[in-house]
């Protein structure tokens, strides 16, 4: 099928001819003459090998990555002169590559859940990726296609979850690639109760699928209720942990030791430290310095688990930090973003406004909670490790009863300068529902700024309605 | 023929509001509370009154509900905030503290959303997912530890082995009684229904319990002298039901009505409104750890994951009872919304079908829109079965 077609058969409103994104050859000299990335295995990859990549191999392999079209939210960022953007793209596209040689190298694939950090994954040889990354390797698998037919394979894909589950219920958790085999994950563990109960549920319809034999299950139990002031939570949860990496080492053979632990959160809190010290520094610039789409992609390495190798995730906001710090000096103006844009805050888990879209309409979107919270929480490294892990991972503001939740998410708001705070759920998501008006309620008398809820359907069918009324709201709180 | 003691049962549940007012006035301290882990025991214990608050089947509790929590939770939480905002039951009006436990997410939210809209004094139970592990065992001991601290403290009684042994005991017998009097129904020519003994067992939600405890004991020796020891036995052409899947509380009786004037025969459940929260809790001594054992060890209810099938105790409990009350086809009711046991119906369908037990799905609310839809299922799905019957019964 052409892209003509499959732009039918979508019932888009796009041309008919996609326009494919080329990087400028001017730009060339200047980001080969910056830092490369290294690799946990002590591999590293040049600027120029990256830029190779990203001009010749990667359109190609992926062109529906290279579509031009802003309906396309996740096409990739035209802020050329941000060199860590070209660094996160390369090593997005190379995630089945990448993936395939690091598991083929004994570090064995643990599917979890966004909103939770990865130490104890990594401390333990393993690779944690949570349904993003997952998605990536499966897409990434496949070569030559526009963006209509990966999206439309994307939809088969998932009618695959639906059949063998239910299409009334979120279906996160990656059941799809796991279960048929497209990613070949050999562990499904992630926190459990973190941000709705859906993650166990679909954890458990793994129990059942044709690979239950060969793909371990596992659920890193998360008390929930004032956890982060109970001493026996926190046991618990740690002993939670222990069991992970236990369970881990029967896969790889090897014991995993509290030092082994120790060394993991050192390495994931300055990924951490250094996002925080990103936003601050992106919150502080008068205007802008990045578009949406790339400070949500450098906010968010601070969790280490987008590329699946946390020691790359950590080349790239070394770098990022001194960029970004440079471009608030220069008050440089993003690419794209308007200079008197409203600034909105989104709240809520696993849906998103397209940023180019919103940034068309006068908005840019500057921070969110989700993912965000896990992020801003360092682990102390002075303590036994799995007893220091599990009191910072129950004390995720996000997971607090909701006063404290709202507290933290105030100072958020007012850090970044919001202008207005989207409350995003997607169809089906029972959890993060329940408080949406709650939580906009509290932000509200806290701060008298303007919001709104916004339900997305679970298909991604009616994103064009999600986009309107985020769109009216800009309008509104310009 | 009449059961004496249901009249009874139902003049007491007419009365049981104003008898609870009369009591509060008097000092008595009321606990509403919802949880599927939740030892009433404690409550009771402490000298409280415990009532097992909220109702089905309003549409315009569930809409008013929705105001305060989202319109994509399950009817039935849903309902309860509408309960809270509505302030007229007489079981929310007449509650003095409310308790919560987080088996449930979608419940735990609840007691948030209330607590925030309504300034309810709520109090919640953790509940820990990995429920079978022993490190959830000494974390839920703990936690239920904590919860009797502050009902202590509500109740300014201090829990004692004694009065723990006490109350244990009443809901020994309670729990004895009703797994007694629930075999009646499941016979060749009953004298009771199962929907009857559904609302048996719903009285229990909010009657005094030791007064409940009494009247199941009538309940039952009325029915052993009209029918002796119960066999459960069926009819050649019978087409008898279990019913599975989200809780059918007080108040919602769609599915039951479409059930019966299709001329289905109900035999069992294991709802948790119904039979499962009184089966398989054996306490071994008047002490918390072994009430929070009991508690982790019934039944898991659906909420809480299990993650290797062959084991799951779930599963092993509904084929038990499927076999006991010689059910031939099940009744999967989910609640739109419902994660917990929406998750769970493909497959719980694909295990029952290699069992030799056809099961309907149905996903429902509490509005009456979906009544046609239902009722044709429900009359196909009980034609076949009825078919299935006669032919096995033939063969
Ligand atoms: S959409 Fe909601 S239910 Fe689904 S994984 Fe995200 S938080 Fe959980
Ligand atoms: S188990 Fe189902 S019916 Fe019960 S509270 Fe949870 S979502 Fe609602």
């Amino acid at each position: 099928m052409n892209a003509i077609v499959s732009r039918r058969i979508l019932g888009s409103s796009i041309s008919d001819t996609p326009e494919y994104f080329r990087y400028p050859d001017e730009i060339r000299d200047r980001f080969v003459a910056t830092d490369d990335i290294e690799f946990r295995d002590g591999s590293r990859v040049t600027a120029t090998e990256i830029w190779d990549y990203l001009t010749t191999v990667g359109p190609v392999k992926f062109p529906n990555l290279y579509d031009l079209s802003s309906l396309y939210g996740n096409r990739l960022s035209q802020d050329v002169t941000l060199p860590t953007t070209l660094k996160h793209n390369y090593l997005l596209m190379t995630m089945h590559d990448r993936m395939t040689r690091a598991r083929a190298q004994g570090h064995p694939i643990v599917f979890v859940q966004g909103g939770q950090s990865v130490d104890p994954y990594y401390a333990a040889g393993a690779i944690a990726l949570r349904p993003a990354s997952t998605g990536i390797w499966a897409r990434r698998q496949r070569e030559g296609l526009s963006r209509n037919q990966e999206e439309l394979e994307g939809r088969a894909d998932k009618q695959k979850a639906y059949n063998a589950i239910s299409f009334e219920v979120c279906n996160s958790a990656g059941y799809e690639h796991i279960q048929e085999g497209t990613v070949p994950a050999d562990m499904v563990a992630p926190f459990t109760a973190l941000r709705c109960s859906d993650v166990s549920y679909g954890t458990e319809a793994h129990r059942h699928g044709p690979r239950a034999k060969e793909v371990k299950l596992l659920l890193v139990d998360y008390p929930l209720d004032h956890q982060k002031d109970k001493d026996w939570s926190i046991r618990y949860f740690a002993d939670n942990l222990r069991r992970l990496t236990r369970n881990i080492d029967e896969l790889t053979g090897r014991t995993t030791t509290e030092d082994d632990l120790a060394r993991e959160i050192k390495l994931h809190n300055e990924g951490r430290r250094l996002s925080i010290e990103l936003a601050d520094l992106w919150w502080s610039a008068d205007q802008p310095p990045t578009n949406g789409k790339d400070r949500r992609d450098l906010f968010q390495l601070g969790g280490m688990e987008l590329h699946g190798d946390p020691v790359a995730s950590l080349s790239i906001l070394r770098e990022a930090r001194r960029v970004i710090e440079q471009r608030v000096k220069d008050r440089h103006l993003a690419k794209g973003v308007q200079k008197d844009a409203a600034r909105l805050f989104v709240c809520g888990s696993c849906v998103f406004p397209n940023d180019y879209r919103t940034e068309e309409a006068g908005g840019i979107i500057v921070g969110n909670d989700n993912h965000w919270s896990d992020i801003t929480t360092l682990v102390d490294e002075s303590g036994e490790p799995y007893h220091e892990l599990a009191r910072a991972v129950l004390s995720y503001p996000y997971e607090q009863p909701l006063k404290d939740r709202a507290r933290w998410t105030v100072e958020q708001i007012k850090k970044s300068r919001t202008d207005g705070v989207l409350f995003l759920y997607k169809w089906g998501c029972n959890t993060q529902s329940a408080i949406a008006r709650l939580l906009v309620d509290e932000i509200k008398a806290q701060t008298g700024i303007h919001t709104i809820i916004i339900e997305d359907d679970m298909t991604r069918t009616q994103t064009e309605q999600l986009q309107n009324r985020v769109n009216a709201f800009i309008e509104m709180v310009s | 023929m009449a059961l004496k003691t249901l009249d009874i049962i139902a003049r007491k549940l007419v009365e049981r509001p104003a008898v609870l007012a009369s009591e509060r006035a008097a000092g008595a301290k009321v606990v509403g509370f919802q949880g599927y882990t939740l030892p009433e025991e404690v409550i009771l214990a402490l000298g409280l009154i415990p009532v097992r608050i909220g109702l089905g089947g309003s549409d315009r509790l569930v809409e008013l509900g929705g105001r305060y929590i989202s319109t994509k939770n399950c009817v039935y939480v849903r309902e309860t905030v509408g309960l809270f905002a509505d302030n007229t039951d007489p079981y929310i009006v007449n509650g003095d503290l409310f308790a919560f436990d987080a088996t449930c997410l979608q419940a735990y939210r609840t007691a948030e959303v209330i607590q925030y809209y309504f300034n309810n004094g709520v109090i919640i139970l953790g509940v820990p997912r990995n429920f079978y592990l022993p490190e959830a065992h000494t974390y839920f001991t703990a936690e239920l530890s904590n919860f009797v601290g502050k009902l202590e403290a509500f109740s300014g009684v201090t829990l004692t082995p004694e009065r723990l042994a006490d109350a244990i005991k009443v809901y020994d017998d309670i729990r004895t009684e009703i797994l007694a009097i629930y075999d009646y129904q499941a016979v060749l020519n009953p004298v009771i229904s199962w929907e009857q003994v559904y609302d048996v067992i719903q009285a229990g939600f909010v009657l005094d319990r030791r007064e409940y405890l009494d009247l199941l004991r009538a309940l039952h020796a009325e029915l052993r002298a009209l029918q002796g020891e119960p066999v459960v036995g069926r009819h050649a052409d019978e087409a008898r039901l279990f019913i599975s899947g989200s809780v059918i509380p007080p108040g919602d009786k769609k599915l039951i009505t479409i059930i019966q004037e299709q001329g289905g025969r109900i035999v069992g459940d294991d709802l948790w409104t119904g039979l499962i929260p009184h089966l398989g809790v054996v306490i071994a001594e008047p002490t918390l750890e072994a009430l929070a054992y009991a508690y982790l060890h019934r039944t898991p209810h659906g909420a809480l994951p299990y993650l290797d099938l062959e084991t799951d105790g779930r599963i092993k409990r509904l084929k038990s009872l499927i076999q006991h009350y010689q059910a031939n086809g099940v009744v999967y009711h989910t609640l739109r919304y419902c994660d917990p046991y929406t998750f769970k119906a493909k497959e719980t369908k694909d295990i029952l079908e290699k069992f030799g037990v056809p099961l309907l799905e149905l996903h429902t609310e509490y509005a009456g829109s979906d009544i046609e839809a239902i009722r044709t299922r429900i009359e196909a799905f009980i034609e076949m079965i009825k078919v299935k019957a006669e032919l096995g019964e033939a063969a």
